[in-house]
């Protein structure tokens, strides 16, 4: 079996280009409170993927959930280097967003944040190499 | 989207660069939320106080920097640290204590009511119904949503200052009538009274509806007449723990819910679950056992505690003390803290062996001093967060079982829980 290769439309909330491996969440995550910024880990003792670290990921977010701390837990990540490459959500969410666009501006980075419909989002697996650019996301089978 | 003449100006830069950088902000919130227009607010209340990171000190140093200024009030959230006790998170952690104390002083240099509270709508001042504000605190938002009825999306970190500087948002979602309509109802007219009545219910039920809503917004038909704002308090933070109520409506109870068809706006709801007992004790259950360890520490007010919860834990202490060994802590406003002193409750709770604390919470890293172990709550939100940022395994219980369980030194449960 070759890989597949699926193009997929995405609206860019934050610009920006990024490749990396998908890490797609298996239930919501709070990034404040259920997450560790200094290491990019996940620290939800009832998330299925408690201890994933999401440092180096494309981080898939079906459904977004959380706390008024997620844009500084996003922020940080970002700032010291643990957090994933780039957001995908399968819905808009402002929290994520507002938290890369003020590391964006702090920090000098380009971290994207897009959003794909949930249809698109089922398609990804974690593991799949993932490209982003400014016209939307090319996902390649691992 | 449409800007009037002053936002662009603002956007421009011709306000400075804080402002320019504040609105650049709110402008790419109203495109993510698709919004046509900005509105203005009258107060908001700020979470980017509460220290996660370098990251936040740089974000608010830029702002003094670039001479930003609030448009509106603002009041502070809880600190990481409480100013009146630097001593309460180890000191000697360091750095980031210390950029701790330096966030919270520097929202006081940005003109910010240094108020430190996860709990705002306890304080004089309240928004009015229906009016524009800026929540970020998950249970305030969902407090001033739902209880008051003024109207706030979940602002976060950085957005909520965005606001303040600006005076504006996007008119989006919360703000709007039509994303304010129930639509999935829970039904509690099955639970016996006796244990509607009790305020671990209200907990165990904001658990349960935050664990099953997804995005739809929730209506509670079926709570007591008697149900008080501690009780909805409790509702709004264990539901915005366990999963994303920013608004819920309870049925004859709160103030766009006077009855099911105007909280529903007319439409059936979408979803409906009658609760069961066993739902009330599935939720107790994911919110920590009772193990064969120890009890070691009672942890309360989270969110902050009121005067009435006061009033209450004074009657149920009873003058008797905390078991020798235990450690017992609460956390409260400062203005709660003055008028609970005023009425003498403070030293007698002191001299009891609790341990009053202001502008923090218990249940997030690094523990305060001596927390660890097994610790009994009466806050889902505890319990459900604690365990996971700090070396404790969490017991939820109501303040009763709270209380006799501090003055024995064991774990003393309601039967209805046990059984």
């Amino acid at each position: 079996m070759s890989p597949a290769t699926i193009a997929m439309e995405a609206r860019v909330l934050i610009p920006g280009h990024a490749t990396g491996p998908a890490l797609v969440l298996d239930d919501t995550l709070s990034f404040w409170g259920g997450f560790e910024p200094s290491n990019g880990e996940i620290i939800d003792v009832h998330h299925p993927q408690f201890r994933q670290l999401v440092g180096g990921s494309i981080l898939f977010i079906p459904q977004s959930r959380g706390s008024a701390g997620t844009p500084g837990g996003i922020a940080e990540t970002l700032r010291n280097g643990s957090g994933p490459l780039a957001f995908v959500l399968g819905e808009p969410d402002v929290n994520i967003s507002v938290g890369t666009l003020v590391a964006n501006r702090l920090y000098e980075l380009e971290i994207p944040v897009l959003e794909i419909s949930l249809a698109a989002m089922a398609q990804i697996r974690s593991g799949d190499s993932v490209t982003i650019d400014q016209r939307g996301i090319v996902v390649t089978g691992a | 989207m449409q800007l009037n003449r002053l936002d662009q100006e603002r956007l421009d830069g011709k306000l400075g660069k804080a402002m320019q950088f504040a609105m650049e902000t709110i402008v790419t919130a109203a495109h993510i939320d698709q919004a046509e227009r900005l509105i203005d607010i009258s107060f908001a209340h700020i979470d980017a106080c509460f220290y996660n990171g370098r990251a936040h000190l740089d974000f608010v140093n830029y702002m003094l920097e670039h001479g930003a200024t609030l448009a509106v009030p603002a009041w502070t959230n809880n600190g990481l640290v409480s100013l009146n006790d630097l001593s309460l998170r180890d000191p000697l952690a360091s750095r980031e204590m210390d950029e701790a104390r330096q966030l919270m002083q520097a929202y006081v240099k940005l003109g910010c009511n240094p108020v430190w509270t996860c709990a705002p709508y306890q304080l004089p001042g309240r928004p009015e119904l229906g009016a524009h504000i800026v929540g970020s605190e998950s249970n305030a938002v969902s407090f001033y949503n739902s209880v008051i009825g003024a109207r706030s999306n979940k602002y976060g970190d950085f957005l909520d200052v965005c606001a303040a500087v600006t005076g504006r948002v996007p008119y989006s979602k919360l703000h709007r009538d039509e994303a304010r309509a129930a639509t999935m109802l829970f039904d509690v007219g099955n639970i016996p009274q006796e244990i509607r009545r009790d305020d671990l219910f209200y907990h165990l039920l904001g658990h349960f509806i935050g664990r099953n809503t997804g995005n739809l917004v929730p209506a509670i038909a079926g709570l007591s007449d008697d149900c008080n704002e501690d009780d909805l308090k409790a509702i709004s933070a264990a539901g915005s723990s366990s999963g994303s109520v920013p608004l819920f409506h309870a049925i004859g109870i709160t103030p766009e819910a006077s009855t099911i068809e105007i909280a529903f706006q007319g439409q059936p709801p979408q979803r409906t679950i009658e609760l069961t007992l066993a739902d009330l004790q599935q939720a107790r259950a994911e919110l920590g056992g009772n193990s064969d360890h120890a009890l070691s520490g009672i942890a309360l007010g989270t969110p902050h505690f009121s005067y009435a919860e006061f009033e209450r834990l004074v009657q149920l202490m009873n003058g008797r003390s905390v078991h020798p060994g235990l450690v017992f802590y609460l956390t409260t406003s400062r203005h709660v803290h003055e008028q609970a002193r005023q009425q003498g409750w403070i030293d007698s709770l002191e001299q009891a062996g609790v341990k009053i604390v202001t502008d923090t919470c218990t249940y997030f890293s690094p523990a305060v001093n001596g927390l660890r172990g097994k610790v009994m709550t009466n806050s889902a939100k505890w319990a459900y967060y604690a365990p996971g940022m700090l070396p404790v395994e969490a017991l939820i219980g109501s303040l009763r079982e709270c209380v006799e369980s501090a003055v024995s030194g064991e774990v003393i449960l309601d039967p209805w829980v046990a059984e």
